[in-house]
């Protein structure tokens, strides 16, 4: 008996338990009986412990290097380290959907351990919802991808992992990324329980927007890692290129942006709710299609998977996906009737839309552009492409108008808001935006459009800037100092300020961007020891080439030094590493030395011998702005996600429009109705999760 | 007030006797709608890149002024570097059918004969396949494409 005999064992009885649950749920729910309940949720639990087992059993099979498993064999050998070897776990397709159908399952414990706060008439079918999904999977791991599966001879070695994945965004980067892609499975099953249900009071807005923060959270994670990954492996010189498997991954993540905007006009106003539904649904058919995409081979990508015929489950279940929620829609559409009307365009609500209508639009054209090699093949009979020229200059202008929005969006009040207090509002970042425009030909911008980006950055940074001084300059007044009153601040609105910590994040991430995209200088140069190349400023002084031999691997370096301005930065050392086992595929060793805000992002493209070099550079300004901005995200994230203390007694569900929202009653009063009338827009009511 | 028959949104039409969206709704609605579907058309055709197969490209009569794409598997003892001019020749072959392709610029990584490569550049009818970009088909990151060696 092998641990993967145990693992595969652990598969079946986990499908078994799936398919169990998923019945009782339904059966409890249909007769009311809560014992039946209570059994699924253990049920769940189960299936979660199982698929812990079936993982530990796929990990200790490649720890232990039981190459008798076809997939431990395809994917690790002796060599690598023991990080790269349990890496390897999802390094493959088969293991990389058992790793999905382990994160559905915690993700399901999870949600049945904390459930005591969700409706009780929606849990059973929020479990099934995400019963019937992880029993999809299990059929799939137990049938066509099974990671378990033994080879008739045990090979003494295994052929290792890809050299471009033995880098330690691999430890961190695809687990995020597909936590992120299954996450949406959870919304998804509340927007499917409400719909069978018809209950979409506010407790269940407030889970199933929590659940929403978190998968984007993961998934903005999951995004930014895998550009910073592409950034220091692949050696392009950049992080975005606008792939198809990278669209996917953007896709859902752009729709649960959306959502999480609309959803506070559903919130406060009863309004918007068949189109909250529509964008959680459309969060995770996207996200079962970027898997189908990236796995079918149906479109043509720079990432090759492995071409099995796993696609057409994915297809037939994405189908699946599409016509049980339509029809739900439609069962339930009668019931889901705005309470409140449209007053203003110049109102949140009225920004709200735009934002939506942008990111969508934004998600459209992306996908346009990702399935443009089908559409054309259907329309005209011949396979069209499109490459990023297209996604740049479709998306850069609405993601510039949808920053404007951002910026503009927080100052508006409610329901309508009258000209002079928007200009009130306005009047500074709108000068602050002025300047920079002014300045900027100064300093050597001279392309019209990255001064329009920079200027509406300047815009938006400026007027969340000026939020936060207002709202701590209100505290202030009341005996507290500066840091502490932004500290109060953010942690008694978690929600706008945590917003206003994503929107800073974004605007730092479109200005680096911006910079790196107009402003990039790229030189290639072979020289001889002794030469020098000068590029934007900056001298590369090539000394010659290192050779250095480690366990498995062998290193070609070149000794380079960086100066800039004439003055001494050091050594930098640009190399090919190649492997064992693909000796034939070495791995760039990218030097990228930042200085300031700007990287010197240096490859060693060929080498011949000791002392000659083809040294390629690409100055990048302001792409250290792109990861800061990209944690600042995360952040503020996490800040609007973060759990508060439940407090006893507020209700803030059945309010009035129009009257200000009773903030949250904590603290001194005086500070938070100052702040109600202070700030036009301030209005928000704060939810108590 | 105008019945909402465009909606912008999924926004339902509302209950009975009230007012439906307002107009200003509407216009603005329609105007990003019509924006967005603009920039996505607009862009679309200047940007489209046909994806031909080698025999395709043979009768091709736009290409010499139209961008083409190509995907190919690189042949073995094809690669005929200049190290001095960047420059890279080789041949790419789809099934029996066979092009040269000549290409200035950095080679990726995993560029070596055996693996797949999309080309994407002019080509003129004869002499070889002006590349102006070179794509490798990367093994992916979940799956070792490579074979063993």
């Amino acid at each position: 008996m092998h641990f993967s005999d145990l693992g595969f064992i652990a598969l079946i009885l986990g499908l078994g338990c799936a398919v169990y649950t998923g019945c009782v749920a339904v059966l409890g729910a249909q007769r009311k009986n809560t014992r039946l309940v209570e059994s699924a949720k253990r049920g769940v639990l189960a299936v979660a412990f199982f698929l812990v087992l079936a993982s530990a059993a796929l990990v200790v099979s490649f720890l232990s290097h039981d190459f008798g498993v076809s997939y431990v064999a395809q994917h690790s050998n002796l060599a690598m380290p023991w990080y790269f070897t349990t890496a390897a776990f999802y390094g493959g397709q088969e293991g990389s959907l058992l790793y999905w159908a382990l994160m559905l399952s915690v993700f399901s414990a999870i949600f049945v351990v904390t459930a005591r706060r969700v409706a009780p008439v929606l849990a059973p079918y929020v479990m099934v919802t995400l019963m019937a999904i992880e029993t999809f999977l299990l059929i799939v791991l137990i049938t066509v991808s099974n990671p378990f599966a033994r080879l008739s001879v045990v090979p003494p070695d295994g052929v290792g992992l890809n050299p471009l994945l033995m880098d330690p965004g691999m430890l961190i980067h695809p687990p995020m990324l597909l936590m992120g892609y299954m996450s949406f499975s959870i919304p998804f099953a509340f927007a499917v329980a409400a719909m069978i249900t018809g209950k979409l009071d506010s407790a269940w807005l407030r889970s199933i927007r929590r659940w929403m923060l978190a998968s984007w959270s993961i998934q903005t994670a999951g995004l930014i890692l895998g550009a910073w990954w592409a950034y220091h492996v692949l050696g392009w010189g950049g992080y975005w290129g606008w792939d198809p498997v990278e669209n996917a991954a953007l896709l859902p993540w752009l729709t649960a942006t959306a959502f999480l905007h609309s959803t506070m006009v559903q919130e406060r106003r009863g309004m918007l709710k068949v189109w909250n539904l529509v964008l959680v649904v459309a969060s995770f058919t996207l996200a079962v299609f970027g898997t189908f995409e990236v796995r079918s081979g149906i479109i043509s990508s720079v990432h090759s998977f492995a071409y099995s015929d796993i696609g057409i489950y994915f297809l037939v279940f994405l189908v699946i996906i599409i016509i049980v929620s339509t029809g739900l829609f439609l069962y339930r559409l009668p019931k889901l009737r705005p309470e409140q009307e449209f007053d203003s365009v110049v109102s949140r609500e009225g920004i709200f839309l735009l934002n939506n209508l942008l990111l969508v639009g934004i998600a459209f054209a992306t996908l346009w552009g990702t399935i443009f090699p089908l559409i054309s093949a259907a329309l005209r009979r011949e396979t069209m492409t499109v490459g990023p020229p297209f996604y740049e200059s479709v998306n850069g202008p609405i993601f510039i108008v949808l920053i404007l929005a951002m910026g503009v969006g927080p100052l508006l009040a409610w329901r309508r808001t009258s000209s002079r207090a928007l200009w009130h509002n306005l009047a500074v970042p709108a000068l602050a935006a002025a300047l920079c425009a002014a300045v900027l030909p100064l300093a050597g911008v001279r392309d019209i459009w990255a001064n329009v980006g920079f200027a509406v950055c300047t815009f938006t940074a400026g007027a969340i800037f000026y939020e936060l001084w207002r709202g701590m300059l209100v505290r202030h007044r009341h005996g507290e100092a500066y840091p502490l009153a932004l500290y109060m601040l953010i942690k008694r609105y978690r929600q706008r300020y945590g917003g206003y910590i994503v929107h800073l994040g974004l605007v730092m991430l479109a200005v680096g961007v911006i910079g790196s995209h107009f402003f990039q200088v790229q030189q290639v140069n072979t020289l001889k020891a002794g030469q020098q190349m000068h590029v934007a400023g900056y001298t590369l002084n090539y000394i010659g080439n290192i050779e250095e031999t480690g366990p498995g691997t062998d290193t070609v370096k070149s000794i380079v030094q960086l100066w800039k301005d004439n003055q001494y930065q050091g050594f930098i050392y640009p190399g090919r590493i190649f492997y064992q086992n693909f000796g034939n595929q070495p791995a760039s060793q990218i030097s990228i030395t930042t200085i300031g805000l700007t990287d010197v992002y240096v490859l060693l493209a060929d080498w011949n011998g000791a002392s000659e070099a083809t040294i390629r550079v690409f100055i990048n300004p302001l792409t250290s702005l792109v990861w800061y901005g990209g944690a600042l995200m995360l952040i503020g994230g996490v800040i609007c996600w973060w759990p508060e203390r439940r407090r006893k007694g507020i209700q803030v569900n059945s309010e009035m429009p129009g009257i200000p929202g009773v903030a949250a009653p904590l603290g001194p009063p005086a500070t938070t109705v100052e702040q109600g009338e202070k700030q036009v827009g301030q209005d928000d009511k704060e939810i108590v999760v | 007030m105008q019945p909402a028959l465009a909606a912008p949104t999924e926004e339902k039409i509302p209950s009975r006797r009230r007012k439906r969206l307002p107009l200003s709704f509407i216009i603005g609605g329609l105007a990003i709608l019509a924006a967005v579907i603009y920039l996505v058309y607009a862009n679309t055709q200047a940007n489209a890149v046909y994806y031909m197969t080698v025999s395709e490209l043979r009768n091709c009569t736009t290409c010499t002024t139209q961008s083409v794409r190509v995907a190919g598997v690189v042949q073995q003892g094809s690669i005929v570097r200049n190290d001095q001019q960047q420059l890279v020749t080789f041949v790419i072959a789809q099934g029996a059918q066979r092009l040269p392709v000549t290409y200035n610029g950095v080679v990726p990584d995993i560029f070596r004969p055996g693996i797949e490569v999309v080309v994407e550049g002019h080509y003129t009818g004869q002499g070889p396949f002006q590349a102006q970009n070179l794509l490798a088909k990367c093994p992916s990151k979940f799956q070792a494409a490579t074979p063993t060696p």
